[in-house]
């Protein structure tokens, strides 16, 4: 896995480090200013630095154009909420609409801002009116029955009491009806009744009931009737269950409770009269009042409408502007005044070969915006960290991100992302490894390839979002799963004998002892893959775990090797011997004498069929190492062999620990020594000394600092020698559980629903083999791999060259995501 | 035998793949080294599978041994 190539023999390869970033300062004259940045934010390859990071937001120069951009995007987020609300879709933002004015803008938001408003406001009150109308509609038709019933009963009693006094007089008269009560008592003491009509929430209804007869002491007289059908109440808008009610009371004292008590309630009253005749025509009026409110209100929602579609169509042009110009304004107010007030400076980050196009834009924007001088473009020198870029297409990004999701390269360091980009999909297929799976996968991600440019604009859910993102990287994963799957010989967890017929057969021809003894080999191995005919049999699991436990340790040790030769890279490309002479060869000399001899060792015990243990040698290698191997040996000389490499092992360690923080510490010295005088020759940045603006504090050198940090370095590479192999193992954990279960599924679904001979059943059979495959194998399995292949990754791999220490490069653009509200 | 045979196969094939992409997507010196880093990359990783597998059955110290039923 050695075989990079970089540095002096070749050019160097695009994404292996970062794009040599430089610190510019710009100097811009005042009225060219907002039009640099503009074109700086189309180009979007610019960083701007935070000059005045000491003032506060009130304090900068374009704090009043950020409020002015703020109250637009207030308003345009009003016409959003309302535009959602009537349902009116914003029209899709053309590519190349013309510009418009930013004052324009303002003034137009601001109109149609009032416009819309006075119109809400006089619908609601219109609304209003027309609820309390139907209200009262309600109350003089249900308070009508009661005054109509109640006269058709009092007049049918008091027929009954004439047909009665007719036939005795002088009776008991305390059963009267209140009609023939009144008839006789004096008309000085006569009682005026009044009454009370209304509507009151049903749920209320009965607390309203019993407070009133509390609180006049039971001196009044209540009905109340249901309305079937929820009525909309005028002052909540909602619609509420009422009933309506009528009250008889006698006294004013008794009114003005009565009254205190309906507002309490949130009862409406509505007056009422008790002559019939005016009763029928306030029900017309009534009427007729309701069906005029009502076109009065369509005419106001049909109006409202037409404005938020005249506004629809704009909306998306207005809603850009005012971002470019927040944006705009933000960036401008990290630029710092000259003295003369007469223009700005700006300090940022940019590429190297962006230098061309930063100068244009900069030319453009003076000529555009009619200045008299130009602005001015120049490099400064500084020993700041740059940004760290990566220049990524659609294809390299996905794995870019996941390797930035760990830790950003440190400045022009070696990027993993290169070797990621195959072997994070070659070890997700190791452990997935089904070329039936494969496929499946493969239909689902070339599904999400074809339909790119659809599925780009739309908005998708956020699980959707981020399997579109890694649709290459799931590509990838799938076609290395299809290729690990014909090696392991599985398709849904079946075997086929692809390429030639198997290399096993019985002993002999009737084939007895093939489920004691066994079977042996009798043709060629198989040539491309696992055999077939191990499925199923009674010592599969045996053969395959050995087989995959061997194959994990091996690519394990491949990987890790290649690990360190990265940081060779780094080291040869940071021009620091002392990383190659005191780290990366005592690295390999120790990792390999243990674990690449093992390697070693396992290909000899495969090549030979030798039977040695081999867990045996390698742990005697330590305890015993002067014994006699006896029927271990693998090979003549291995004592020698492996004292040898013992020697190397133990001697290697202290040459991680001790050598570099003195040699760095006389360094130091030498540096610092007369002025300039000693030679320098390590740097531990490729940018240069002199500076401007930034800050250069003299260099401290903690020599127990450095010292502590180099044991813990040692001490991790060499535990983690051992562990990270160990950790390999779960290549062939993973594989392990992916067959199982597949072949789970397979056996005790598919075959049990086949076994019964009844389509039902096997319909059944068939549909809860599919969920099963797609929930727990295509699904579950698929994210456990993944998840496992990025640990291995991330730790076992990086950790032997990566510091990731540095920051990404985010230039000022205007390429908004859909989401960003300010 | 086998096993060298299909070694040379692996090498041959691994050349072809790196002439097609330098063929289709020429885009330049430094992204041409990273798209034959990659195929060089892929090549190896699928010989080392292969080559695993295929050693591991030369010289078997377990035979299988078939279940009751079959």
């Amino acid at each position: 896995m050695g075989e990079s190539r970089g540095g002096g023999c070749c050019p160097p390869m695009d994404l292996m480090r970062s794009e040599t970033m430089q610190l510019v300062q710009l100097i811009v004259p005042m009225e060219s200013a907002h039009l640099t940045v503009s074109y700086l934010g189309d180009l979007g390859l610019v960083q701007f630095k935070d000059l005045n990071s000491e003032k506060s937001p009130f304090q900068r120069t374009y704090a009043a154009q950020i409020k002015r951009c703020g109250e637009m995007a207030r308003k345009i987020r009003f016409f959003k909420d309302q535009m959602s609300k009537a349902e009116v879709l914003p029209k899709e933002l053309l590519e190349k609409e013309s510009d418009i004015d930013l004052d324009d803008v303002e003034v137009k938001l601001g109109e149609l801002e009032a416009e819309l408003v006075e119109i809400n406001a006089n619908n609601d009150k219109l609304q209003r009116s027309y609820n309390e109308l139907m209200e009262y509609k309600l109350v003089l038709q249900k308070a009508g029955e009661f005054f109509s019933s109640a006269h058709r009963s009092a007049t049918a009693q008091q027929r009954e009491i004439e047909s009665e006094d007719s036939q005795q007089a002088g009776d008991d008269l305390l059963e009267s009806p209140l009609l023939q009560e009144e008839k006789s008592v004096d008309s000085s003491k006569q009682v005026k009744l009044g009454f009370l009509t209304g509507l009151v929430p049903r749920e209320k209804s009965m607390v309203f009931e019993r407070i009133l007869f509390r609180a006049t002491r039971g001196n009044i007289f209540i009905r109340q009737t249901v309305i079937e059908e929820p009525v909309i109440d005028p002052s909540s808008g909602e619609k509420a269950e009422k009933n309506v009610f009528i009250v008889f009371y006698s006294g004013e004292r008794a009114k003005s409770k009565i009254l205190k008590i309906c507002e309490a309630f949130g009862a409406n009253r509505y007056p009422f009269s008790e002559d019939l005749g005016k009763q029928a025509q306030m029900i017309t009026e009534v009427s007729g009042r309701l069906s005029e409110l009502k076109t009065t209100i369509d005419a106001g929602l049909g109006h409202r409408n037409v404005l938020l579609q005249t506004i629809g169509d704009k909306f998306e042009l207005w809603n850009l502007k005012v971002r470019k110009e927040k944006a705009i304004y933000h960036t401008l107010n990290m630029l710092s005044l000259d003295v003369t007030k007469k223009c700005l400076v700006a300090e940022g980050w940019s590429p190297v070969f962006a230098s061309n196009e930063i100068q244009d834009a900069l030319q453009r924007a003076a000529v555009d915006s009619n200045s008299q001088v130009g602005s001015i473009f120049q490099v400064l020198r500084t020993k700041e960290s740059p940004p760290t870029y990566f220049r990524t297409n659609k294809f390299t990004s996905a794995i870019q991100e996941i390797v930035d999701a760990y830790g950003v390269a440190k400045y022009q360091e070696a990027n993993p992302g290169v070797f990621t980009i195959v072997t994070f999909p070659f070890l997700f297929a190791v452990m997935f490894g089904d070329w039936g799976h494969g496929i499946c996968i493969l239909l689902a991600t070339m599904y999400l390839i074809l339909r790119e440019k659809k599925l780009a604009s739309q908005k998708l859910g956020d699980i959707m979002e981020m399997a579109f993102g890694g649709r290459y990287v799931i590509l990838m994963m799938s076609l290395f799963s299809i290729y690990t799957g014909l090696i392991y010989n599985e398709f849904f967890s079946i075997p086929y004998p692809l390429f030639a017929p198997s290399a096993y057969d019985c002993r002999d021809a009737s084939c007895s002892e093939a489920t004691t003894i066994g079977l042996i080999k009798v043709r060629d191995t198989y040539p491309f893959g696992l055999d077939p005919v191990w499925h199923g049999t009674r010592s599969e699991l045996p053969f395959l775990n050995s087989l995959k436990m061997k194959m994990s340790i091996l690519l394990g040790v491949s990987q890790m090797n290649l690990g360190i030769i990265m940081s060779y890279f780094n080291a040869r490309f940071f021009k620091s011997s002392v990383n190659i002479w005191f780290q990366f060869i005592p690295q390999m000399i120790f990792l390999n004498s243990l674990f690449g001899y093992l390697s070693v060792l396992i290909i000899i015990k495969w090549c030979t069929g030798s039977q040695a243990d081999l867990y045996h040698v390698m742990i005697y290698m330590f305890l015993s190492p002067t014994d006699e191997l006896g029927e271990n040996q693998l090979f003549p000389h291995q004592k020698t062999v492996q004292l040898v490499l013992l020697f190397l092992a133990l001697v290697s360690v202290p040459c991680m620990l001790l050598p570099k923080p003195f040699i760095l510490k006389k360094q130091h010295e030498a540096r610092h020594q007369g002025q300039s005088y000693a030679p320098l020759d390590e740097t531990d940045e490729s940018l240069h000394v002199e500076t401007t603006g930034g800050s250069h504090g003299h260099e401290e050198f903690e020599f127990s600092e450095i010292f502590v940090h180099q044991l813990i370095h040692t001490i991790e590479f060499v535990l983690g020698a051992v562990s990270n192999t160990a950790s390999y193992l779960r290549l062939w954990a993973l594989s392990l559980a992916h067959s199982e279960l597949s072949s789970v599924f397979y056996e005790k679904v598919l075959l049990l629903a086949w076994g019964y001979n009844n389509v039902f059943i096997l319909i059944i059979g068939i549909l809860v083999f599919i969920f099963a495959t797609v929930g727990v194998l295509l699904v579950m399995e698929t994210l456990s791999a993944f998840l496992h292949a990025l640990r291995l990754h991330w730790v076992e791999f990086q950790n032997k060259f990566y510091e990731g220490d540095g920051y990404k490069f985010a230039p000022f653009t205007f390429i908004f995501t859909a989401n960003e509200d300010e | 035998m086998g096993f060298l045979i299909t070694t040379l196969i692996f090498l041959v094939v691994g050349i072809i793949a790196s002439l097609c992409v330098r063929i289709c997507c020429n885009r330049g010196p430094s992204t041409n080294l990273l798209h034959l880093t990659l195929v060089i990359t892929a090549t190896i990783c699928c010989w080392m599978m292969w080559a695993i597998v295929y050693i591991a059955q030369m010289n078997p110290l377990i035979v299988p041994i078939l279940s009751e039923t079959e």
